[in-house]
């Protein structure tokens, strides 16, 4: 299995329902997909399709029904609970379509989250964070609170928050969906440029077409399964 | 992290005061109304507490609280001096006269009559006088809080000052003359009526002819014997109720828990307290918790453990539960601070403080538990539902 | 800054405020200390009682046999009185002039006897003048036995005259007796305690309250102990006895046993208010004390612990404690 040993996310068969019953709602019909290291991925369909429940499954905060996925070999849903914790706060970062700042927080404290979850002290977590901030363009506004940032500012200090540990899979739900044209080319960009490094992964869920040319391959999913997957983005449509 | 609940708590300042100003209340209530309820107890049996020489207080078995005195013969003085373990027994007279002030004007009043010889008995503090100035004939010492207050008499002229009892002015007991020789300050009792110390034969010139005269009698223990063996001693051998000060101040205390409402309207007044204070500041804390279940979640995505968030939501409650407990101690004192020279009865003990700040825990819990219940029930899945 | 720093200042001060309250507010009553110390007794059981010091003759409450209005009080109170010695006087004028009725009348009855005896002498020398004569025919028996009966009744006389100076000599005698009475007199060596008349005043013969004078012998003082009833049957002729002075419990007399009244009394009350009902009984016990050893005044009340044994009986002690809470 050495290819195996390139794969940052690796799915079979997963299956995921909700609820029980009549009530019981599929999401994943049985999803096979690897996510190589390195590689920027995104996740198309339309909503309802099971995207978000995949990277759901895919960052270890859900639980697939059957199937088995693993991340960077862990197979995380048999992991214990504590080391699945230890697992995601090291190894996995997280962007968000509403962003998801602390409000009360000012930009470099928000950005220190990952560290202190991870045990870091606090000085040192801010100083790191003040460079963080710096790389995405907010080295200015490291004290000013979520409220006081436009859109993209936030969006780019939630992009501070998900680097800042240096997690090997970054998984991004939306992340230009509530921005304009522009600021979400320029959010992809610096996503682009800084996230991805030798050993990051990112997964990224979008219906945004105008971020597609972004992407190094594209999972096109329905209905709870994954219909194709391209690397360009002019061959879906 | 705990820096980052802190952040969270004190961001939202509505929620933030909110909570703050129920726990305060319910601390407040918590701590004032029992104050209050405390103070007029203690001041059913102030007579008792503020006699501090004796250890044993001997009556007739049927004596159901301090004012209600049934009266002994004077040989049974004699029978408990003869008690072994008693190193001395003096008797007391105490019982309600009715004072002719020299404007013509009446105040009932407690008398009580010291023994002649040794005036055991006397007022804890004087203000005015010596204790010993009883020995002069007629004389009579009044409490301070009375002479200023019922036993005064109308200004002279309207609008003026009301003229004040003073060392010298003579009463009228009964018919009998007593002369004022100094004034005590007493803790006033439940109903604040005037206190006039004098002898026991004095006492019992003053009071009606009765076939009985004396009220209590008060013993002290030998320092080698135990109180309870010698009350039980007492009791066993001169068919008396011995109780000692604290078992006389509890008779006391039960009687007014059996025979008034002040216990239960106080009990319902510190309950009320304790369910509004637990309603506003619960409900606003868990109404808190809800608001920030997106940013719990983000934070148990990103691999917070429940542990640390119970931790978290637990350092809330007790911040907020800490500050309104002290705002609500705080407020407290200041009314009784303020109301320290009126006759309002306002008693702050330390077990006052105990009980408030365990009210105050058991609403911060309650509000804390089910805000917990609520996070740790919390799927980090949810971060990307938007 | 508000929230952040100024709540939680405000609440440690509002907490230490109530801090210095709870201390300030709750400082012990102060306790009265007793102006003079009880007197506490020096034995481990005993029978305490009230004792009331009397003179060792008891008290002797001195009235007049007769009423009369006081003349002269002839002691003051303390003073040392001999027995025979006089403390006071009635009016006697009404006496005086009986007195002198009498001595009148005696002088008379004197005077009746010489009257009485001249006559005697003149009927003897009748008789014996009819006597000496020999010739019957000169004197007639029947002058002769009237000469015999005037005699005889002459003698009579002579003796009833004698008889009324006796009569009127005794009627003087008493006379002076009654004087004697108006003058009220010490009967044993004592001192006088308590002067309660005053010349001019009426004093009524009889038990009087106050007593006219109360006369005592002070050599020994005496202590009349009273023992309430129920503790009657602990008491020991031979237990040791302590007086306490009431007011400063340094002085204190040893108590020597005198005698026990063996008839439990009402005990008298000493409010000395008439109108007081009694239902106690009891004991008097005397003892005496030397009063060069305690400053201490007949009359004075004192505190008496006597030596005696545990007073709870088996089965009282047995008895569970009184129960302390309200009963229902």
């Amino acid at each position: 299995m050495a290819a195996d040993q390139d794969l940052a996310v690796s799915c079979r068969g997963l299956l995921k329902t909700y609820g029980t019953g009549e009530a019981m709602v599929t999401a994943l019909q049985g999803v096979d997909l690897d996510v190589r290291q390195g590689e920027l991925m995104m996740l198309v369909g339309p909503s309802g399709c099971g995207k978000t429940t995949l990277i759901s499954v895919m960052a270890g905060i859900l639980d697939q029904s059957e199937g088995d996925c693993r991340v960077f070999g862990q197979d995380l849903m048999h992991l214990r609970n504590h080391a699945k914790l230890a697992f995601r706060a090291r190894n996995i970062g997280f962007v968000f379509q509403a962003y998801n700042l602390l409000p009360t927080l000012t930009a470099a404290e928000n950005v220190t989250v990952p560290l202190l979850i991870n045990g870091v002290g606090r000085k040192e977590a801010l100083k790191k964070a003040e460079q963080v901030l710096e790389q995405v363009g907010l080295g200015t506004r490291t004290r000013s609170l979520p409220s006081q940032l436009s859109g993209g500012q936030q969006q780019r200090v939630a992009i501070a928050r998900a680097i800042i540990h240096e997690p090997r899979l970054i998984v991004c739900d939306e992340p230009t969906s509530a921005l304009d044209h522009e600021t979400g080319h320029k959010v992809m960009e610096l996503l682009k440029g800084i996230a991805m490094g030798r050993d990051r992964t990112l997964v990224i869920v979008t219906h945004d077409a105008r971020i597609f040319e972004f992407a190094d391959r594209i999972a096109e999913m329905d209905d709870g399964r994954v219909t194709r997957v391209v690397t360009n983005s002019s061959q879906l449509h | 992290m705990y820096r980052i609940a802190l952040k969270m708590l004190m961001g939202d300042r509505g929620k933030y005061l909110g909570i703050i100003m129920g726990l305060t209340f319910a601390s407040l209530i918590m701590t004032q109304q029992p104050a209050i309820f405390v103070g007029l107890i203690m001041r059913s049996y102030s007579f008792i507490t503020d006699l501090g020489l004796p250890d044993i207080w001997v009556m007739d078995p049927e004596v159901q609280w301090v004012d209600d005195i049934k009266p002994l013969q004077d040989t049974e003085l004699y029978r408990v001096r003869g008690v072994a373990g008693v190193a001395w027994a003096m008797p007391l007279y105490k019982g309600l006269l009715k004072a002719r002030l020299p404007n013509g004007m009446f105040q009932t009043c407690i008398v009580v009559g010291l023994d002649d010889a040794t005036l055991v008995g006397g007022p804890p503090r004087m203000v005015e006088g010596r204790l010993a100035d009883l020995r002069r004939a007629d004389a009579v010492i009044i409490d301070i809080d009375g002479a200023r207050e019922k036993l005064s008499q109308p200004p002279a002229v309207p609008g003026g000052k009301r003229v004040e009892l003073k060392v010298g002015d003579t009463l009228e007991l009964n018919d009998h003359r007593a002369v004022v020789v100094g004034f005590s300050k007493n803790t006033r009792t439940i109903l604040s009526q005037p206190v006039l110390y004098t002898t026991y034969s004095r006492a019992k010139q003053f009071a009606p002819r009765e076939r009985k005269m004396l009220s209590f009698i008060l013993a002290k223990a030998a320092s080698d014997e135990s109180l309870a063996a010698v009350t039980r001693r007492i009791g066993a051998t001169t068919g008396l109720a011995a109780y000692s000060r604290e078992e006389f101040m509890g008779v006391t205390f039960r009687y007014f828990l059996k025979n008034t409402g002040i216990p239960i309207n106080f009990g319902v007044s510190v309950m009320l307290g304790f369910i509004v204070g637990a309603a506003i500041a619960g409900q606003t804390f868990y109404s808190f918790t809800r608001e920030n279940l997106r940013q719990f979640g983000v934070l148990k995505a990103m691999g917070t453990s429940n542990w640390m968030l119970l931790r978290m939501i637990l350092l809330q409650a007790t911040l907020v539960g800490m500050i309104g407990y002290g705002l609500g101690v705080g407020l407290t004192s200041l009314f009784g601070w303020a109301m320290r020279n009126t006759i309002l009865a306002f008693k702050f003990p330390w077990y006052l403080l105990l009980f408030s700040g365990i009210g105050v825990t058991l609403i911060c819990a309650f509000a804390a538990l089910i805000s917990i219940r609520r996070v740790i029930r919390l799927e980090p899945a949810v971060v990307f539902k938007s | 800054m508000f929230t952040r720093y100024l709540l939680p200042l405000l609440a440690l001060a509002g907490f230490l405020f109530g801090v210095y309250m709870v201390v300030t507010g709750n400082k012990p009553i102060p306790v009265a200390e007793a102006v003079a110390q009880p007197a506490q007794a020096p034995f481990a059981s005993f029978i305490a009682g009230s004792g009331l010091v009397e003179a060792r003759s008891e008290n002797i409450a001195i009235g007049t046999p007769l009423p009369g209005v006081v003349t002269r009080v002839a002691v003051r109170a303390g003073e040392r009185v001999k027995a025979g010695q006089i403390l006071f006087e009635l009016d006697d004028r009404e006496a005086r002039a009986e007195e002198g009725v009498r001595r009148a009348a005696t002088a008379r009855a004197r005077a009746g006897v010489e009257e009485a005896a001249a006559s005697l002498k003149e009927a003897a020398i009748l008789l014996q003048l009819a006597e000496n004569v020999d010739d019957r025919r000169a004197i007639s028996v029947e002058e002769l036995e009237r000469r015999r009966n005037a005699h005889a009744i002459a003698r009579s006389r002579l003796d009833s005259a004698k008889a009324q100076v006796g009569q009127a000599e005794a009627e003087l005698t008493a006379v002076r007796t009654t004087l004697d009475r108006l003058r009220v007199r010490a009967l044993i060596d004592g001192e006088v305690l308590k002067v309660n008349i005053h010349p001019g005043e009426f004093a009524m013969a009889g038990i009087t309250n106050p007593p006219l004078l109360v006369l005592g012998n002070l050599t020994e003082l005496r202590i009349r102990v009273d023992i309430d009833e129920n503790d009657a049957w602990r008491f020991r002729k031979e237990a040791k006895a302590v007086a306490y002075l009431r007011g400063n419990r340094d002085l204190k007399a040893e108590l020597s046993f005198a005698y026990v009244e063996p008839y439990v009394i009402p005990k008298r009350s000493l409010t000395g208010d008439s109108t007081e009902r009694v239902d106690t009984r009891v004991l008097q016990v005397l003892y005496r004390f030397d009063p060069s050893q305690l400053a201490a005044y007949v009359g004075q009340q004192m505190d008496v612990f006597i030596e005696a044994p545990d007073m709870i009986p088996q089965t009282a002690a047995d008895r569970p404690p009184p129960d302390t809470r309200v009963l229902p």
